[in-house]
């Protein structure tokens, strides 16, 4: 009898409290969803106050669809995620092909390499968009400058000068607008994340079959049809689980997104929620839900192939 | 023939450099971050003192009046450290009884405890502030950062100790549970002796991964319990801003962790892919 118990025991205090944790807010989430709920109302105060008197059933539901913030912010979330996939997988293939034979001081470059993914990601937005991207004080700036500047004095030279006083005064381009704040969150995070990537691809490389490779050089195969053909297709695992753990973190990007512009032009659905949290509680709910939704799309995907490598 | 060697002649050197040269433009913003903290903040906005200026540590001893830098530090250790304990006490029995004494829902579980951690954090925002704040009384105490840091990395560390314990012969536990050892005996005596790089990558991870949280510590805190995360957030406007001082600050906030990464870098693919990638 006690062989049986007291396993089950040992695994009671983490089930309990994972159980809590998803259970309680996540149903809190739901029944706000369904009433109506605000923080500060001088007209309707007994919105004020959780209840279920206050019951909308799914209006709440249709003031987010209804809401184009809200579809503005699914279209910008699958934006930013698509573009940091695909920059993600195409850089770290290339890199952990390129890093994948021995030569000298090959540690040292995978430390390198691999030391964005541990910068914390408030510092990363921060360094990315003041350090580098600031159109004036930034390398951005600096670079932009240096150039007007050759280009400047180049306008004195007996002949080409004719050609370069044509050329512009270049504008740096500054990334905390409203058409360009995603273009630097997907910059930032991409640098952040193709570390990743490499890493992943480099130990699913280590796993690849040689004698296959060695008896394709024999029957003549180039190395890019080599790669196509076996490389592609051995990492096609690695590669869909590096596209659904990144969906998975990205879909809830928000340190970054509130650091460059605080969502101006470049709102997700976290960063919709938290707006709508400073008020209006039952539609930061019902979004809440769609994005539950959303991520558990995502992450059936996800344990179907991470459950089938876990028994065996 | 002889065009072959020279060819492959000139690619070995070409890759290696390719190689080089990208490690170098990766690394590049952090050492950009780390070479900043050294200027005063006048030079750090000066063209003209992109690479050469006079290196300064006043930076780095003014952290404690600029931006009261040890207080937010010292919460990080306590709530990660704290955190990553409590994550190993709840995770290493848990691990330990799914790996020598699996049922038929073991795999269940398993898949459910990683489930939640795919939930999105925003989706619970309003619930989590609204318990702790006006029904629990522990918003912004380190207790609160502690267990959620612990809740949100718990399936992470279940999942690498139990692929590390996998590992591990059945027969060794088997054999001492003859022997009449007891479970706690087996834990302290054979489990984490046998398992030890495993249980202190695991360990590592957790902490790293606490450490670098940007979303929770920053939204259940104010003051008292807040971390290095809401530090550097709290210090993003642009207008007025010192680089000199908020590098400073920076690297001293990622510096630790990101050598405590180079240490674990292997076990992240185990730890992040949940054993899928090998």
């Amino acid at each position: 009898m006690s062989d049986r118990s007291i396993p089950r025991l040992l695994q009671t205090p983490a089930v309990i409290l994972l159980l809590f944790w998803m259970l309680v807010p996540l149903s809190m989430t739901l029944f706000f969803s369904f009433i109506r709920y605000v923080l500060n109302s001088t007209r309707r105060p007994e919105w004020t106050s959780p209840s279920l008197e206050n019951w909308r059933g799914f209006g709440n539901y249709e003031y987010v669809l209804n809401n184009k913030d809200f579809w503005f912010a699914i279209q910008n979330s699958v934006f930013i995620v698509t573009s940091i996939l695909i920059i993600t997988v195409i850089f770290g293939l290339a890199i952990a092909v390129l890093i994948n034979r021995s030569f000298p001081g090959r540690g040292i470059v995978r430390v390198l390499l691999i030391s964005p993914f541990f910068v914390m990601p408030a510092v990363n937005a921060v360094l990315w968009i003041n350090m580098i991207l600031d159109p004036v004080l930034g390398l951005n700036g600096v670079a932009v400058g240096g150039i007007n500047n050759i280009v400047d004095g180049l306008r004195d030279f007996p002949v080409l000068g004719a050609f370069f006083s044509l050329w512009p005064e270049f504008e740096p381009i500054s990334f905390r607008a409203t058409q360009t704040s995603a273009y630097a969150v997907i910059m930032m995070v991409s640098w952040q994340w193709t570390p990743f990537a490499v890493l992943i691809f480099m130990t699913s490389l280590q796993s690849e079959d040689e004698s296959q490779k060695e008896a394709a050089t024999l029957d003549g195969a180039s190395p890019w049809s080599q790669f196509i053909n076996l490389t592609v297709p051995h990492l096609a695992r690695p590669i869909a689980i590096v596209v659904m753990i990144q969906s998975i973190f990205h879909l809830s990007l928000y340190a970054e997104i509130e650091i460059v512009s605080r969502g101006n032009g470049n709102k997700n659905l976290p960063y919709l929620i938290g707006e709508f949290s400073s008020n209006n509680i039952g539609a930061a709910s019902a979004t809440g839900i769609f994005a539950v939704i959303l991520a558990n799309i995502i992450a059936i995907f996800l344990l179907r192939m991470v459950g089938k490598s876990l028994m065996d | 023939m002889a065009a072959v060697t020279e060819r492959s002649r000139l690619s070995d050197f070409m890759w290696p450099a390719l190689a080089w040269i990208v490690a170098l433009v990766f690394f590049f913003p952090i050492f950009w971050l780390v070479f900043t903290s050294f200027k005063t903040d006048a030079d750090a906005v000066k063209p003209e003192h992109l690479f050469f200026f006079t290196p300064t540590l006043e930076n780095y001893t003014n952290m404690t009046e600029n931006y009261d830098y040890w207080r937010f530090a010292t919460n990080s250790v306590i709530t990660s450290t704290f955190a990553t304990l409590f994550a190993l006490a709840v995770g290493v029995p848990c691990a330990y009884a799914m790996a020598f004494n699996p049922s038929k829902h073991t795999k269940d579980i398993l898949m459910w405890m990683l489930s939640t951690k795919m939930l999105p954090a925003a989706a619970v925002l309003y619930p989590m502030t609204f318990l702790t704040k006006n029904f629990l009384g522990i918003f912004d105490t380190h207790f609160l950062v502690i267990l959620v840091l612990c809740l949100i990395n718990l399936p992470i560390a279940i999942w690498m100790l139990f692929t590390y314990f996998k590992e591990i012969p059945k027969e060794i536990i088997e054999a001492s549970k003859m022997d009449g050892v007891t479970t706690w005996g087996e834990i302290k005596d054979i489990l984490i002796p046998l398992a030890w790089g495993g249980v202190a990558s695991t360990a590592l991870l957790t902490f790293i991964f606490c450490w670098n949280e940007a979303y929770w510590t920053v939204r259940l805190t104010t003051v008292d319990a807040a971390t290095l995360s809401k530090l550097i957030e709290g210090n993003r406007a642009p207008e007025g801003l010192f680089f000199g001082r908020l590098a400073a600050v920076s690297t001293a906030a990622v510096g630790p962790i990101v050598v405590l990464g180079w240490f674990c870098q292997k076990q992240l693919v185990q730890g992040l892919t949940f054993g899928a990638v090998k």
